[in-house]
């Protein structure tokens, strides 16, 4: 089979899987966030930790669990790095240096998952574990939590109530995210993913770093995590051995954003309310997969900085999944693509992640980005303008712009001070565009919570770890807080009935409107940023 | 396009003064966009003045136009809106009261020492001198300050027919009215109020729209701020002139410039079209419209008119209309409205029994001011009044003038309200200016970047897809298209975008169509073709 049919056949297969896929788990998704029951070990967890599960929050006791939740996981990330030595499993690999440990931990906690450390000669198993693996699960926890918040705020009305994080915080651990990477990690020992409590073998008097990869492996890209128990992630034949893992890794990556879509279009009461905003990811997804497939293919050096096993579509599948979600998992160099392609899965995160974006952030990423379509459509058409039978007004529009301003602002002015400090240019492996385009590439990665390198550059400098890390913070919380102010305000409402005057958002002319203005959002944005880098490299 | 008529130009340059006195900060600063314009061609003045040259010279020049040009657009809505204003206060000022005392007696004071509950006498010829109730007395009035209505109307003590309002006139006969508003309060005090955009604040939408330009303007300033460092970076450091001439073309200042005039002028045409907004807001809700439908009445002879016929207009059908006039017929016992309950009655088989649900509705009775009568339902408001009560679209004006030919008295019926298509053309004006505004940044980053770096990066020099001559002839015509684009569209914002009634898909449409597309591509030919002049100045092409 030739790799294009090979390429082409995996794609077909991925998109089926999703398909069976997306309703039974977008249903699934839905009763757990609306159950009234509590399993046994969810009421264990509340008495452990002294939470009433019955009282609800509003917006803003909703942001400070979460913010609080978020800090308390910072504080001890950094002090299971500090104290390393003295934990099992740490192969001597001593405690972690401030820096690189600050960096860690708000990468973790904050769903991005950079990583400025070598894993397998840094961290232990134990660290590993206890530390980073747990964060996986609870970072991707509270993005869906966020996303539920901001649906409940469009389903229910006249409340200031959105939910009680805790319980949100629990189910999805326990309902969604354990099970399903438990029945995958088994898929992916069976793939040939190593796990092992090892710290390494010996191949012909070379020493060879394992780990217990399986079980990290697949949260990491179910979570949209992508924090690599190897340095080279899954390009690692450990992690990723096989096109089967390869593909299965990208299922995983998809499966739940894809899913929500579903769960929120059951929730709002309208399914075609959740296929329109499929159909929007789903069309720009495909866009930039070809785009970057394309550019691979014909780049002067196709297979330069992908495995070999892989090959060119596999590996521009794995690189438009890993930006078009959250995740930053990634199993060729990004840095060695051509000027086009490199620029491709670049856009993808200026585009804020909606193709379609990480576990909750994604759906809630484009919901906002759909508020302030139905705002412009709305006064097109001489409306007070609204969406979902909510009124949009100077609250819900504010609450939508501080969300959307936040990654740009904390992305451009982190990426324009570095293009300009001396030290940047020994940092940088090429010159000239491709430097930029590398700069642009890690400060989007952080202001994201991507946490994909495009490589080629060293990151591992006080400036960087620092600057790196407080766009993590400010990327990942200012607009959770300004999504679930929206929720509030949106929930506080009541619903204005539909009538025939209302402007349908199921259709063809909403869908055109809305990946419009996801497209058109970035690019004005980033048009000139991006003119100096990629453009200028893919340009002859 | 600029002025196709001479007195359009007229009114321009009229408004000059008031444009030059709206240059001082504290009037900018109310408007976010147009600030940071003002900013940025002070900041290029102060480098033309310190290294003067003609490139230099002329961006400062076209900047300061672009401010100039938003300032023109207020002061020409402005203008309408004061003089407006002055023929109304004529009305009012000379009114002298004759007002009861508790004695029996009869005193003269002013109209604007009267206070609510006083009772008042007006005889024929004198002027009402405060809004009020006839509580005596029956008199033909002449309204037509106020209505623009020329044939005097009855009014009479009881009855849905005892409104008057100041500043109207008696013509025959004796009434007692009791004064029902304080002075500055009155229908013509909040008209004068509303034309002066002295009370103008801005409405809901008005400030959310607010709120989305200022983030545009803020992602746009990070941008250019952004994009020094990375020219930097490249080896092509930009100077101020170019970063302030990009930035004010990036920012949405076609609408920021003409968002308040958009607002007056908006209001005025309600109020030349005799209808009172209490605030725009209220002339905002009154834009959520969904039917129009008219129905017309014969006339036998006054105060015996039955309804005859119903005509719907452009695509409601014969039975929703019969419906909905039915519903603003229920509760009205005039003879009119009884008929037309019949007329729903006999030909369409309707129930003339309000259902229990449609009692819950609101009477809205009939008045002087708003010249209809209706019922709020829920969310549902159904009118029915004088065509001239209402805007109409081209369609139903004409179905109007003909069944006025004929001899008889239209009605029209119109649901969820009303007062008008201008609630609705405000909204789709502003929003159709937004749209234009952002989809031509498009055509200026092809004008602006290739100019900037291709010289360090000359591959870039692909994207001057517009062959313009020079960087510095690139960049000027960047800025001049965008002053003058807003002089172009001053005419657009004070007469409201066109508004025909249809589904609200189709209307959205349409305006993406024309304000979307049309925004990404007049600039690329309007840009080529300021161009063609720029590039003949010495120093430039």
């Amino acid at each position: 089979m030739s790799p294009t049919a090979a390429g082409l056949l995996q794609v077909g297969l991925l998109i089926c899987a999703l398909a069976v896929v997306h309703r039974p788990l977008g249903d699934y998704l839905a009763r757990v966030y609306t159950g009234s029951r509590h399993l046994k070990v969810e009421l264990l967890v509340y008495r452990l930790g002294r939470v009433d599960p019955g009282s609800e929050q509003t917006w803003s006791g909703y942001a400070v669990g979460v913010l609080g939740f978020s800090f308390v996981g910072v504080v001890l990330l950094h002090l299971l790095q500090r104290v390393q030595p003295w934990l099992p499993f740490d192969f001597g690999r001593g405690a972690v240096e401030p820096g690189m440990e600050f960096n860690t931990a708000v990468s973790f906690v904050t769903n991005t998952n950079w990583q400025s450390y070598v894993p397998e000669t840094v961290l232990g198993h134990t660290v590993q574990a206890a530390g980073l693996t747990v964060q996986n699960f609870v970072s991707a926890a509270v993005g869906l939590a966020v996303a539920m918040a901001l649906v409940r705020g469009f389903v229910r009305q006249r409340t200031d109530r959105l939910g009680d994080f805790w319980v949100d915080l629990v189910r999805g651990v326990v309902r969604v995210l354990l099970p399903i990477s438990a029945v995958f990690a088994v898929v992916l020992i069976a793939l040939g993913v190593v796990m092992s409590l090892k710290s390494g073998v010996t191949v012909d008097g070379q020493e060879v770093a394992i780990a217990p990869a399986a079980s990290q492996e697949a949260i990491k890209e179910l979570g949209t995590n992508g924090g690599g128990i190897f340095n080279a992630n899954s390009a690692h034949p450990f992690e990723n051995p096989n096109s089967w893992s390869n593909l299965v890794e990208v299922f995983l990556m998809l499966v739940i954003p894809v899913s929500l879509t579903r769960t929120f279009g059951t929730l709002v009461g309208d399914r075609r309310q959740g296929h329109v905003l499929l159909g929007v990811m789903g069309v720009l997804w495909a866009g930039t997969l070809a785009v970057v497939w394309w550019a691979e293919a014909n780049g002067l050096r196709p297979l330069e900085g992908k495995e070999l096993r892989f090959g060119v579509p596999a590996s521009a599948l794995f690189a438009n999944a890993t930006t078009g979600t959250s995740t930053g998992a990634v199993n060729s160099t990004h840095d060695s693509f051509t000027g086009l392609g490199g620029g491709t899965v670049l856009l993808n995160m200026l585009l804020g992640e909606v193709t379609p974006g990480g576990v909750g952030t994604g759906l809630y990423g484009i919901l906002v980005l759909a508020v302030v379509t139905m705002f412009l459509a709305g006064l097109m058409v001489g409306r007070t303008p609204e969406y979902l039978g909510k009124k949009l007004g100077r609250r819900e529009v504010t609450a939508a712009a501080v969300s959307i301003l936040a990654m740009p602002t904390v992305m451009l002015i982190g990426a324009g001070v570095t293009a300009v400090l001396p030290s940047t240019r020994d940092a940088l492996g090429n010159p000239g565009p491709h430097g930029l385009s590398e700069i642009l590439y890690a400060y989007a990665s952080a202001s994201n919570n991507n946490g994909s390198a495009f490589a080629g550059i060293t990151v591992t400098s006080d400036w960087f770890q620092a600057s790196l890390a407080v766009r993590m913070l400010l990327g990942r919380f200012v607009p959770i807080v300004a999504v679930l102010a929206l929720a509030g305000s949106l929930a506080a409402q009541r619903e204005v009935p539909r009538t025939a005057g209302t402007l349908p958002t199921t259709g063809p002319l909403f869908a055109t409107l809305l990946a419009g203005s996801v497209v058109l959002v970035a690019a004005l944005t980033f048009v000139p940023a991006l003119a100096l880098g990629p453009v200028a490299e893919a340009l002859p | 396009m600029i002025a196709d008529s001479p007195q359009r130009t007229r009114v321009l340059i009229a408004s000059l003064p008031d444009a030059l006195r709206k240059l001082h900060p504290r009037d900018q600063v109310r408007n976010p966009v147009m600030f940071v314009a003002w900013v940025g061609s002070l900041l290029v003045t102060v480098f033309a003045i310190a290294d003067p040259d003609v490139f230099t010279v002329a961006v400062a020049a076209w900047l300061w136009a672009t401010v100039l040009f938003a300032n023109l657009a207020e002061a020409v809505a402005e203008g309408r809106g004061k003089a407006q204003a002055d023929s109304l206060r004529r009305t009012r000022n000379d009114a002298v009261a004759r007002r009861l005392t508790a004695a029996g007696g009869e005193e003269r004071v002013p109209g604007a020492q009267l206070r609510v509950g006083d009772l008042v006498v007006v005889e024929a010829g004198e002027v009402v001198p405060g809004d009020g109730d006839v509580v005596e007395g029956i008199a033909t009035v002449d309204e037509s300050v106020i209505t623009g209505e020329s044939a005097p109307v009855v009014r009479e003590a009881g009855g849905d027919r005892s409104a008057v309002t100041g500043g109207t006139t008696v013509l025959s006969d004796r009434i007692v009215v009791r004064v029902t508003t304080r002075p500055g309060e009155t229908f013509v005090d909040r008209m004068i109020a509303l034309v002066e955009g002295a009370r103008r604040q801005k409405t809901p939408n008005e400030v959310a729209l607010t709120i989305l330009l200022s983030t545009l303007t803020i992602i746009f300033l990070l941008a250019v701020v952004a994009l020094q460092p990375f020219a930097i970076y490249s080896g092509g450091e930009q100077s101020v002139i170019v970063l302030t001439a990009l930035l004010v073309c990036l920012i949405p200042t076609t609408i920021g410039a003409l968002l308040s005039a958009i607002g007056i002028a908006g209001v005025d045409r309600l109020v030349r079209r005799n209808v009172l907004a209490t605030s725009g807001k209220a002339v905002e809700a009154a834009g959520d419209v969904d039917t129009l439908l008219l129905d017309k009445t014969g006339t036998i002879t006054w105060g015996n008119r039955r309804a005859t016929e119903l005509i719907p207009v452009e695509g409601v059908d014969e039975r929703t209309l019969a419906e909905a006039a039915l519903l603003s017929s229920l509760a009205d016992g005039t003879p009119e409205g009884r008929s037309v309950v019949e007329l729903c009655v006999e030909r369409y088989g309707l129930s003339a029994e309000a259902t229990a649900h449609e009692k819950t509705g609101e009477f809205v009775p009939f008045s002087a001011q708003t010249r209809m009568s209706g019922v709020d339902l829920g969310d549902r408001r159904v009118r029915k009044g004088a065509a001239s009560a209402f805007e109409l679209g081209d369609v139903t004006r004409r179905i109007v003038a003909g069944i006025g030919q004929d001899g008889g008295t239209p009605l029209v019926v119109a649901e969820n309200d009303v007062v008008l298509e201008i609630g609705k053309q405000l909204l789709i004006t502003r929003g159709a200016l937004t749209t234009f505004s952002v989809a031509n940044d498009l055509a200026k980053y092809f004008a602006i970047l290739p100019a900037m770096f291709a010289a360090i990066h000359p591959q870039l020099g692909r994207l001057n897809v517009m062959q313009l001559t020079t960087p510095q002839s690139a960049i000027l015509s960047a800025v001049i298209f965008n002053a003058l684009v807003i002089v172009a569209l001053i005419p657009l914002a004070l007469r409201g975008v066109r508004y025909r009634p249809s589904g609200a898909s189709a209307l959205l449409r349409r305006n993406l169509l024309v304000y979307g597309l049309g925004g990404v591509v007049t600039p690329f030919a309007g840009i080529w073709l300021i161009d063609l002049l720029v590039r003949l100045v010495p120093g430039i092409g």
